[in-house]
């Protein structure tokens, strides 16, 4: 007899992937956990310090400039990251919804920026708003003869707008794609019949398709919030955080913690206080989809 | 006035100018958009086909003699785009060629067995790609440097099985989900063992799924930055690292840097517009269809 008949099959087939994720996800967010709090300063030792209970995370509350600019940066920049796409997602969306030849070329080309690096998005932005020789710099300044000598990057709030931009345009397409899938289960008997009964185009959007593309938008929105929380790799190579740390997020600000200043205990409490944010987020993102 | 009809309008429907009008808007800001998506790709593009003096004259934006000196240029030193590649490749094929298998046999038991914690067990792997990469980026870090096995390819696949694992059992279980049991349970009752059925039924009438996922997972893996920032370091860099390295004391190498983007690039979109229905699941998995 085999010892494994005794195994439920069910258990067999989970094992490898059940194992992986508590070895690969659960093991080490717990390992940060305790991480948060210890002191650990890697460049003057490679094992981990002293205990400092909730220093870490009192410092970093309390005594942090540098933290709470960052948690400041981090609302802008999801706040104006979440919205734009959302409009621009659902304004795209209803636009695409009928057919037409070039419709149907925009929705194939949607699904680019996605598959794209965001790296190279980032690093391409860069390029563009170039204060040289940047065609999107170029572009303003011919429509805008007083931004002719602006440096983007330079200037905080421009250097926010354009890690915006950069992230809206490689997550929209996508959301788009996301909302005519929900505009596509929308029957449209009920649209037709508001129409036909006189109601203008802007009332049936309003009492008809809006209420029922709510559950679509909400998924969205928090999904959204999730990715623009976690987002780090457009930061980088866009602005570096810059200038001075007006783009530099929570997820930057982890980074930077621990790869630079190579401060272990203190970027694990940080990152704590980013997880704690993102399960809040991710908790009302499973709530929608498993609603049913 | 000679109204032409509305694609939308039915048989013998007259459009009103104002409708009309709203048409060609339409049609305008579609075109915009289209724009919006195209132009800087085609920027990139573009430029990688270059000199550095074309680069910096916008006089030359669009008319300049199209030079192949970029493509060599980053396969040599010290840039070697050609060993990021198979770093890439190496990396983002062997984390699907694992990915798979895991996920769809933990997917069919999330799908047809009922057992205790089961919608716990399946949050818990479903959540686990909300975790923010930088609080498990420290832990890989350390982990991997005492192991010995920071700047090597099998830390980074490992990272990237862990992040495209949820995604992947997610998404073929909704695929699963949709095969009927019937077909399954006949040949179980001819005396088939399981895992017979699960290859010789299940994964067949999955498989668009699985190649769904697979895509995905591979998407991912390719354009993976932050963990391949902090593991590689000469050995196991990959790709969106190698163009990290065009940013030099000499100031930006935007030829170079265009065409490493086109390289990591075009493959993406080969892909991804094979596969582009199923895409839009992908990061909802079936919840909005």
């Amino acid at each position: 007899m085999f010892p494994m008949r005794r195994i439920p099959a069910h258990w067999l087939l989970l094992a490898p992937a059940l194992l992986f994720v508590a070895a690969m996800a659960l093991f080490p967010l717990a390992y940060s956990f305790v991480l948060s709090f210890r002191e650990w300063k890697l460049a003057r030792s490679v094992t981990p310090g002293d205990w400092v209970g909730f220093q870490n995370y009192w410092y970093l509350l309390t005594d942090d400039p540098d933290f709470l600019e960052a948690i400041q940066v981090t609302s802008v920049f999801v706040v104006s990251n979440v919205l734009a796409t959302l409009l621009v997602a659902l304004g795209a969306a209803l636009l695409l919804n009928r057919a037409g030849r070039i419709n149907t070329i925009a929705r194939v080309l949607l699904i680019l920026p996605f598959v794209m690096s965001p790296a190279l998005v980032g690093i391409s932005f860069r390029f563009f708003l170039n204060g040289e020789y940047g065609i999107v710099h170029h572009l303003i300044g011919l429509a805008f003869p007083s931004m002719v000598d602006t440096i983007w990057l330079a200037d905080s709030t421009l250097a926010m707008v354009a890690v915006v931009a950069a992230d809206v345009w490689h997550w929209a397409p996508y959301m788009t794609l996301v909302m005519l899938g929900g505009l596509a289960s929308i029957p449209k008997e009920t649209e037709e019949a508001a129409r036909v009964d006189g109601a203008s185009a802007w009332a049936v959007f309003r009492d008809v398709t809006l209420p029922q593309l709510l559950p679509v938008i909400s998924i969205v929105l928090v999904l959204k919030t999730v990715f623009a929380l976690k987002a780090f790799d457009i930061i980088y190579t866009l602005s570096n955080g810059g200038p001075g740390r007006s783009t530099q997020t929570l997820a930057y600000f982890v980074y930077e913690t621990a790869f630079n200043y190579y401060d272990m205990g203190y970027a694990a409490a940080a990152a704590y206080i980013l997880t704690a944010v993102l399960l809040v987020a991710s908790g009302f993102y499973l709530r929608l989809v498993f609603k049913k | 006035m000679t109204a032409i009809a509305h694609p939308d309008a039915t048989a013998g429907y007259q459009a009103s100018a104002r409708e009309q009008a709203t048409h060609w808007v339409r049609q305008l800001v579609v075109i915009v958009l289209i724009s919006a998506i195209l132009l800087p790709i085609a920027w990139i593009f573009l430029t990688a086909f270059k000199t550095p003096r074309d680069v910096y004259s916008i006089s030359s934006a669009l008319w300049f003699t199209p030079t192949f000196e970029n493509m060599q240029t980053v396969f040599r030193d010290p840039w070697n785009l050609g060993s990021k590649i198979v770093n890439s490749l190496a990396v983002a094929g062997g984390t699907v060629l694992l990915a798979m298998p895991m996920a769809t046999m933990a997917a069919y038991a999330f799908s047809r067995f009922d057992f205790r914690f089961k919608q716990a067990i399946f949050l818990i792997v479903i959540a686990s790609q909300f975790i923010p990469a930088a609080v498990v980026v420290l832990p890989y870090f350390l982990m991997f440097k005492e192991a010995g096995m920071l700047d090597t390819r099998t830390a980074l696949v490992l990272v990237n099985l862990s992040i495209v694992l949820p995604y992947a059992v997610w998404m073929i279980k909704g695929f699963i989900d949709a095969v009927p049991m019937e077909i399954e349970e006949s040949a179980m009752v001819d005396g088939a063992p399981r895992s017979r059925v699960i290859w010789e039924i299940v994964v067949p009438t999955a498989l668009p799924g699985i190649i769904t996922a697979a895509v995905f997972s591979f998407t991912l893996t390719w354009n993976e930055f932050l963990f391949a920032l902090i593991i590689g370091k000469q050995h196991a860099l990959t790709l969106p690292i190698g163009l990290i390295g065009f940013r030099t004391e000499r100031g930006d190498l935007w030829e170079l840097m265009a065409a490493g983007g086109v390289l990591i690039t075009a493959p993406m979109f080969l892909i991804s517009l094979l596969v582009q229905k199923q895409f839009v699941g992908s990061l909802t998995a079936g919840s909005v269809r």
